[in-house]
């Protein structure tokens, strides 16, 4: 039977109140995983499990104190692993020592005894970082020659394709020799420096995992504990008194931190000087933090807020993307794969959709126009498009007719600005046209279609999409559009649903017009009919204005006149 | 400040080991720096006081200046402050040992003590706080006992009847005013167009016009050309490129002028040329400074650097705030020196204080700014000390109106200077100042009415605000 036991929260916090219990007898967790919450005086914070298995009993409630090394609950076939919870009693340890409140029993002995690294006590190699992670750009190192490493001490700084990760040492001594450089690439298991005479760590000690950099924050913070843990010794034996005391003896050279958050920045921020050593403290960058006072003076309580607000989004972000992108299963099981990275404009598209999608509330209107006279026009004028180095096609048409319809109907010429509950009305028409190219989807805009006649319209979007499909558009090119038409209809199909622009609120899709029978004057008569799809943010238009509006583009497609007299 | 680096850390339950070639702690400040400077000046505005005083109608005669009662009286305050210390070192356990270190190891050291007997010292962290000394020009060097650097002058040895100042920088006027009041004929000499340059001009004006009342002569645009030594004294030739309005002093100097003694205060140098340094890690930059994060880390994590070492402004208050920082990063605590505002004070008379932002500094990053200032001229007390010719400014966001600097000129400047300090550390904006009562009468209240002033009401002075 393995205990769970409250690990170390932070500095000066020894106790919290058990909000809310996320665990229940008989439930399986892992190693990891949250099992409660607890306000501190600091935050909120979720408590993951160090241990995996099966819960047995639960040894707290919801709304007690819980002080740190106090016993949460017990697993069976429970596995623990030490870095991560070096309070936790080998399988004979009597509950009723266990139980004691900080500082916690000495660490059971490291789970992962068996790790490749640091098996010659006189050297230091460097230890598995994680899986899948064999090896890592050296950012910074900590030690010198000469200089004296203790176990769990911070040694360099990693960069791995997954983070930024402080490597402790597994070893105690003096540093005799430095096998590796910053910038170097080096592989787990690689020497990474030797010791002077070969002092040997203590086998009791837990091997400290490596600390991942969350932002700067808790990183620091976790390196910190990790090698007070690995002295077995809590954090206040570590720190200084609060008192000044002339008693050198109490004193113990902590472990170096690492960079302090925010410290990036040389401009001033408008907060109190202990409001900012607040800021270091929790681990937040003060420059980040929205002031509520006057002239944007930010108080000790906004700093709590935004760190508050910090850790919770950091608590709830891994699990929101849990659900929304499921865990792949092993498709090379059924067959042969290729992972391909997604790059340029795939991954860019992917991320602007997703952030559309998921930020308007979508609805499709569905049309048709009937553009039989339309067609006419359009086979007359196409040599005068030509002449202008245009071609005279319905996308061209379709951004003279929109540009119309958007001035009769300026709310689709709009933006929404939900964080200060405004809407922003434009007073210029700029309509992207969504270009298919062979590196993806691009859509370049054209600036001020009222102003511009067919013609020219036609000739600037030919002169785009060629642009597009050379790669040699320019971003400013795709920027400032204010309502986006996407035509499918040299493809086929009869109708689909665009997704809306962000930040725009709607967008026309066109399809393949066809020749339809269409009642008209007590008999059928063959027509072309253009079918046409409008989405568009449900937030800022209504479905009859979205109606009326797809109305009107349809009847202007059907009696170009229009476009003269109202447009 | 390494003693005030040291006393932290002992207070915080180190094992703390001062070396400093001193036989007490003290370094810079108090031995060669702002404290006896400071006794000398409280003399000599005593002085220059002493003679205004004959405006209002009181006649003291001329002072009589015993040089050697003088310089030991300015002793005395120096070795009370720095016996201080070495008691408190005792009480607070640090180890004192007096003598030279230089590096074996990042935390090895190698002790050469005053009787050459060596001591290896070992330790876990090391904080550099070796200071700066004058610099030196090699066009000004001649080995005389005529020639000084700002150590020398303080010594005091006697009292030139005509002293050269070379460098127009705060440590020249400084000590310019000291050996001015008492009777020496000074001239400053300086290459750039304005005396004290990177402060703003307009809190330089004052000063310099009772200065050139003081002083013999101030030479903007020239340099000392050559330096030699005969029986008179040294002969120096200067040549200028005075702009037009110095031209007509400087002309008159062109050629050759000699003094009996020669200041050279022409900056500083960090003491970063450290024995053995090229053992550890530690990165010197070009400059001479010793590189360090926020944290006043070295490149050599075991080695920390503070003060002078480490850079400008090489202000005493600056490297005893970045020593807290030091030992609280080695202490493990979250800090990191990055204060809002560091103030600095030239200590002439009138004195010139700023902090934060500098008008000069915002000029140049092209940053709009309101600047709003109160006149001396308006204020009762200032007329009530004779002396009106000062000014206080306040830089102001005009997005927030936040404080973002201050700047005064005037009699006791460095004390009324931690007000803005204060006021932009705590985020403060000009209506926190105009709405906090002032004592009156009192200098402090020029701070206030400049708030007033730029919200265009201020009692003393009739500005309507302009938009």
């Amino acid at each position: 039977m393995t205990e769970f036991k409250l690990p170390e929260l932070g500095e000066n916090i020894d106790q919290g109140d058990l909000v809310r219990l996320m665990i229940a007898p008989g439930a399986t967790i892992t190693e990891g995983q949250p099992v409660m919450e607890l306000e501190t005086d600091k935050a909120v914070v979720e408590v993951p499990s160090s241990v995996s298995g099966t819960v047995r009993d639960i040894r707290v409630k919801e709304g007690e104190k819980i002080k740190v090394g106090q016993v949460i609950f017990t697993v069976e076939n429970g596995t623990g692993n030490v870095a991560r919870a070096p309070s936790q009693a080998s399988a004979s340890a009597p509950p009723a020592t266990a139980a004691q409140v900080a500082p916690p029993p000495p660490p059971a002995p490291p789970a992962r005894a068996s790790a490749p690294a640091a098996a010659d006590p006189t050297e230091f190699r460097l230890p598995e970082l994680g899986e899948n992670i064999d090896q890592g750009d050296l950012v910074r190192l900590m030690i010198s020659p000469g200089a004296r490493v203790s176990e769990g001490q911070p040694v360099m700084e990693l960069e791995t394709d997954k983070a930024v990760v402080e490597v402790p040492s597994s070893v105690s001594g003096v540093v005799k020799e430095i096998r590796v450089k910053e910038g170097d690439k080096v592989k787990v298991g690689e020497v990474i420096f030797t010791l002077e005479g070969g002092a040997v760590a203590p086998p009791q000690r837990p091997k400290a995992a490596p600390v991942e950099h969350v932002s700067g924050q808790v990183a620091a913070r976790l390196a910190f504990q990790a090698a007070i843990k690995a002295e077995g010794k809590t954090e206040e034996q570590a720190l200084p008194p609060d008192q000044p005391q002339p008693i050198p003896q109490t004193f113990t050279m902590p472990v170096q931190l690492g960079k302090v958050a925010g410290t990036d920045h040389g401009e001033p921020v408008p907060a109190a000087p202990h409001v900012r050593r607040l800021a270091r403290e929790l681990g937040v960058d003060i420059h980040q933090v929205p002031g509520t006072g006057p002239g944007g003076r930010i108080s000790e309580d906004d700093v709590k807020a935004y760190s508050k607000a910090l850790l919770v989004s950091a608590v709830q972000a891994p699990r929101a993307t849990h659900f929304a992108e499921p865990v792949l299963p092993d498709f090379a099981k059924w067959g042969k794969i290729e992972r391909v990275a997604m790059r340029g404009v795939r991954r860019k598209t992917a991320e602007h959709l997703w952030e559309a999608w998921s930020t308007i509330p979508h609805v499709t209107q569905h049309d048709k126009a009937d553009i039989t006279e339309l067609e006419q026009l359009r086979a007359r004028f196409a040599p005068k498009a030509e002449e202008a180095g245009g071609k005279m096609t319905v996308t061209a048409i379709a951004l003279k007719v929109c540009a119309s319809a958007l001035k009769v109907f300026p709310q689709f010429n709009a933006s929404i600005d939900m964080g200060k509950e405004e809407i922003i009305y434009k007073q210029y028409i700029n309509i992207g046209v969504a270009v298919d190219t062979d590196r993806g989807l691009l859509v370049p805009v054209i600036r001020d279609v009222d102003k511009k006649n067919i013609v020219e319209l036609a000739a600037e979007l030919t002169q785009l999409s060629q642009k597009a499909r050379d790669k040699k558009l320019t971003p400013a090119e795709m920027e400032g559009g204010s309502f986006t038409i996407t035509n499918l209809g040299g493809i086929g199909g009869t109708g689909f649903s665009p997704i809306v622009n962000h930040p725009e609120v709607a967008i026309l899709g066109l399809s393949r017009s066809s020749i339809e029978p269409v009642w008209m004057n007590g008999k059928f008569e063959a027509r072309r009919v253009l079918p046409v799809s409008l989405s568009y943010d449900h937030r800022l238009i209504d479905g009859a204005d979205a109606a009326r509006f797809l109305r009107w583009i349809a009847e202007a497609f059907e009696q170009p006149f229009l476009l003269s007299v109202q447009g | 400040m390494g003693y005030a680096a040291a006393f932290l850390a002992a207070d915080l339950g180190m094992k703390v080991t001062l070396i400093d070639p001193e036989v007490n702690p003290g370094g810079v400040c108090l031995y060669r720096g702002c404290i006896p400077s400071k006794a000398l000046l409280h003399v000599a505005k005593l002085i220059e006081e002493s003679r205004q005083a004959r405006n209002w109608g009181i006649e003291f005669g001329n002072p009589k200046i015993d040089v050697s009662r003088l310089r030991s009286w300015k002793e005395g305050v120096v070795k009370k402050l720095t016996g201080g210390l070495g008691t408190l070192s005792k009480q607070r356990s640090v180890q004192y040992v007096q003598g030279w270190a230089g590096f074996e190891n990042s935390t090895t050291l190698r002790v050469t003590k005053p009787d050459k007997t060596e001591e290896t010292l070992t330790c876990d962290r090391v904080i550099l706080a070796t200071g700066s000394r004058p610099a030196i020009i090699p066009s000004l060097k001649l080995d005389s006992p005529r020639m000084m650097d700002s150590t020398a002058a303080l010594d005091l040895t006697d009292v030139p009847a005509t002293l050269l100042v070379v460098g127009g920088g705060y440590i020249g006027l400084e000590l310019g005013t000291v050996y001015a009041a008492l009777g020496t004929k000074v001239t400053v000499v300086e290459m750039l167009p304005g005396l004290l340059p990177g402060a703003d001009r307009d809190l330089v004006l004052p000063l310099h016009k009772r200065l050139e009342k003081m002083f013999d002569s101030i030479l903007l645009n020239t340099t000392v050309a050559g330096l030699q030594e005969d029986n008179s004294g040294i002969r120096v030739s200067f040549s200028g490129s005075a702009a037009p309005a110095e031209r007509q002093q400087a002309a008159s100097l062109q050629g050759e002028r000699v003094f009996d003694k020669v200041l050279v205060s022409v900056g500083r140098k960090p003491n970063s040329e450290i024995a053995g340094l090229e053992n550890t890690s530690v990165t010197v930059n070009p400059r001479g400074f010793i590189e360090v994060n926020r944290q006043l880390q070295t490149d050599d994590p075991v080695i920390y650097a503070i003060g002078d070492v480490v850079g400008e402004p090489m202000l005493a208050h600056k490297a005893s705030h970045e020593g807290r920082t030091a030992v609280e990063a080695i202490a493990g605590h979250k800090v990191a020196f990055e204060p809002n505002a560091i103030p600095a004070v030239v200590f002439t008379d009138p004195e010139i204080a700023w902090c934060g932002l500098t008008q000069t500094q915002a000029e140049k990053e092209n940053r709009e700014i309101r600047v709003a200032k109160f006149p001396w001229g308006a204020s009762g007390r200032a007329m009530t000390l004779d002396r009106t010719e000062g000014m206080t400014k306040l830089l102001i966001d005009p997005a927030t109106e936040r404080v973002l600097g201050m700047g005064i000129v005037g009699a006791g400047a460095g004390e009324l200077i931690s007000e803005g300090v204060l006021a932009i550390e705590m985020g403060a904006l000009a209506r926190d100042l105009e709405l906090t009562i002032h004592p009156h009468p009192t200098l402090s209240e020029t701070i206030m009415e400049a708030a007033e002033v730029f919200y265009g009401q201020a009692t003393d002075i009739y500005r309507p605000k302009k938009n």
